[in-house]
């Protein structure tokens, strides 16, 4: 099993929950909300496979809070 | 975790075991606009993961998709995930001080799109006002700086023509 941990100051809740339901197909996801981080525990067929899943899952996690960031302000 | 020969040990690490290595950064110099910019070019080739060391840095760990990652492998990694961080953070801080100026080329540029004004826009439109002020007297028209100036002595008398030139017929 890995544990993704994933910093509520750079990812978005939102984000987060979207790349869960991406990737949940995947590998059993599990999450869970901590104080300052969003926690998702990964479970797959080979270790491999995990690893695999918990990469894509926080980079498409990352693109998604990136597309919800608001505009650069002066 | 290993040091890397190239980058100083208080900034980047790597674990070549895991095939991950982690860089730390100021987030006064790289704000996380800048962070997100580097790393959407490297998610193709590598899983990017943000964290906040403590209050003041961002810890970003890289592990490459392909297996088998050398610490000279990590090394380019992170030298060039750093490079196109000081890119995007430059760029970032290009982007927020010209801000005011893209916006007025911009809305320059769509008010020309628009097309040209018409009769009735014309017809209120208030040609009265100076172009801009010129209180030294730079700006003058061709004609008062290089036309000919017409003498005192040489004012027409009243009736006369062109081709009297006063001779014999």
């Amino acid at each position: 099993m890995i544990e993704l941990r994933l910093h509520k100051d750079v990812y978005d809740g939102a984000a987060v929950d979207a790349a869960m339901k991406q990737f949940g197909r995947y590998a059993r996801l599990t999450a869970r909300d901590e104080a300052s981080h969003w926690v998702v525990q990964i479970e797959a067929t080979t270790p491999a496979r995990a690893r695999t899943v918990a990469g894509e899952l926080g980079n498409a996690a990352l693109g998604g809070s990136a597309k919800a960031r608001p505009a650069v302000q002066p | 975790m290993a040091s890397l020969p190239s980058i100083p040990g208080e900034l980047a690490s790597a674990d070549v075991a895991s095939g991950v290595v982690r860089l730390t950064v100021r987030e006064e110099l790289y704000p996380l606009d800048a962070v997100f910019a580097a790393a959407f070019t490297f998610i193709k080739d590598c899983w990017v993961v943000v964290d906040r060391a403590d209050a003041a840095h961002w810890a970003i760990a890289l592990t490459p998709k392909a297996a088998g990652a050398s610490a000279e492998l990590l090394e380019q990694w992170v030298g060039g995930f750093a490079n196109e961080l000081l890119a995007c953070a430059y760029r970032h801080r290009l982007a927020k001080d010209h801000r005011a100026t893209v916006e007025a080329v911009t809305a320059a540029a769509l008010a020309g799109a628009l097309g040209p004004p018409s009769l009735d826009e014309l017809e209120d439109f208030d040609f009265s006002n100076e172009a801009f002020e010129d209180p030294l007297g730079i700006a003058m028209s061709w004609e008062d700086k290089y036309g000919k100036k017409a003498k005192a002595g040489d004012a027409a008398p009243a009736g006369s023509t062109d081709d009297d030139d006063g001779g014999a017929p």
